[in-house]
């Protein structure tokens, strides 16, 4: 086994029903009450067969579904939830893909040997351990590639399943064709040419398939086949640079704060981690004498690493503020770091004028070479079966 | 009436895509690849995953083309086909890339 897949199915639904364990067998909706002017964000199966899904307005999930529980959308709850549970994945697996909230991926090829078990104990063991740290139902499934580890995750609803090498073909071959990550649409039409299993699809040719449903169709057939040369790709851990400043008097107008950021950034800045890139996100806080925490964040347009820039876009939040108490300190973190920014327009979407330039340009280059260097690709006969003769290059001119 | 861009017409202003590149393929009796000469060295074809055949223009320079999906010893998946006019192999790829927007309109998304 190399690959496996941790997935708590409607992840927002058991957390609600581990904290409130009233909540289970009964409809329940995330997303806030049904008076509120949003759409669901989650539902448990109960209210997905009374027709209820993602994305339908509160008011219509409370016609479909009146007996359902309505509760908030806790995202904070959601996101710390999800993070306790990549940590302790990290814990068993060098490479841990998170999915989404409550689907991960790891790698854990050679761990059982290495813990000295068999690969279903290690599993078991595995999927066990996750349950008691998490209180989550989840199921967890191991399988030589990362198509046939998540499709088993995904029908088994709790518990551990393992896919032994050779055997993913046959295995897939039973599930149904919902498992594929392909669009709602074409499992409908799938569905519609009596297509329901993956072994159905399997037998096709692949000409067929892309023929129907194009690279999708391609791509179903490929994995419906056990072929799938997905890798896990760990996310890298962020660098999140923060600082400090406890102000020398208690403060209530904004003139110390600004200038106690200002501070603050410039010595956040000169740090070694963040030489030579530029920086997505800031987060700053207030520390207040009434021991709360105000906390307000700027996202920049561009990455900037420029103290001025930063200070600009967050002076007028400071400066709106009304503080319920004097401040007492100021703290910032940067985050989303990148590489140094350039500005890179777009070639071909330039205004008129530009676009006379542009033409200019390449006359010039052209004429320096001795011709065209410089081509669009345009559909000649798009019909056509002959590849060759669908696409062609011409020169980019006038 | 349409103006004269001035630009001279030919001229290597237009070039095709993906046009068809000559293959060293060992074929069985009956046609079929079994073995491709890929970068200096004569590859085995384990498996050939798709055939399909494109017979056209027969009324001018007729195409009749054998086109497999095979995948070699190595692991990579290559599209050739057999020229069955001229009995001489090619490599193409089948998907073609895909068309430039027209200029001034963004692309969707």
């Amino acid at each position: 086994m190399k690959v496996a897949c941790l997935l708590v199915a409607d992840f927002l639904v058991a957390l609600a029903r581990r904290d409130d364990t009233s909540l289970r067998g009964r409809p329940v909706i995330i997303g806030g009450s049904p008076e509120e002017h949003a759409a669901v964000v989650a539902c448990s199966p109960e209210a997905v067969a009374a027709g209820v899904g993602i994305g339908t307005t509160l008011r219509r999930a409370l016609a479909l579904c009146p007996k359902a529980v309505f509760l908030p959308h806790r995202e904070a709850v959601a996101t710390e939830a999800a993070g306790a549970l990549l940590d302790l994945l990290r814990l068993y697996s060098p490479a841990v893909e998170a999915v989404s909230p409550g689907h991960a991926h790891l790698d854990i090829r050679g761990l059982a040997e290495m813990a000295h078990m068999e690969d279903e104990a290690y599993l078991r063991d595995l999927q066990e351990s996750a349950v008691n740290a998490t209180g989550l139902p989840l199921s967890l499934a191991a399988a030589e590639t990362v198509f046939a580890a998540h499709a088993a995750a995904t029908v088994r609803a709790q518990g551990a399943v393992l896919v032994h090498e050779g055997q993913a073909r046959a295995f897939l071959s039973r599930l149904p064709v919902e498992v594929l990550p392909v669009s709602p649409v074409i499992h409908q039409r799938l569905r519609l040419f009596g297509l329901e299993r993956l072994g159905q699809v399997a037998e096709l040719t692949l000409s067929a398939m892309q023929a129907q449903f194009g690279r999708d169709g391609a791509r179903a057939w490929e994995l419906a086949n056990g072929r799938d040369d997905a890798r896990i790709v760990p996310k890298p851990e962020e660098v999140r640079i923060s600082e400090e400043l406890d102000l020398p008097a208690p403060a209530a107008l904004s003139e110390p704060l600004i200038a106690g950021t200002r501070a603050l950034l410039q010595r956040a800045l000169e740090r070694g981690e963040l030489k030579g890139h530029s920086l997505r996100r800031l987060d700053w806080r207030l520390g207040l004498e009434s021991g709360e925490q105000l906390t307000r964040r700027c996202v920049f347009r561009e990455p900037t690493d420029d103290p001025a820039r930063m200070l600009f876009a967050l002076q007028p939040k400071i400066e709106r503020l009304q503080l319920p108490a004097a401040a007492v300190s100021v703290g910032v973190t940067l985050s989303g770091l990148c590489s140094e920014y350039g500005h890179q327009a777009n070639l071909w979407q330039v205004g008129p004028r530009r676009y006379k330039e542009l033409l200019e340009a390449v006359e010039q280059l052209n004429a320096r070479v001795g011709g065209p260097q410089v081509f669009r690709i345009v559909e000649v006969q798009g019909w056509s079966r002959i590849p060759e003769r669908q696409l062609g290059m011409v020169a980019f001119g006038p | 009436m349409v103006t004269n861009s001035g630009t001279a017409a030919g001229d290597g202003r237009f070039r095709p895509l993906n046009e068809p590149s000559p293959a060293a393929v060992e074929a069985t009796p009956r046609g079929a690849p079994k073995a491709m000469l890929w970068r200096g060295s004569y590859q085995r074809v384990v498996a050939v995953h798709d055939t399909w055949r494109i017979d056209d223009e027969w009324w001018r320079d007729e195409i009749a083309r054998r086109y497999f999906v095979v995948e070699l010893e190595s692991g990579r998946r290559v599209t050739i086909f057999h020229d069955l006019v001229r009995d001489l192999w090619y490599q193409q790829t089948y998907e073609a890339p895909k068309a430039a927007a027209p200029m001034g309109r963004k692309r969707a998304g």
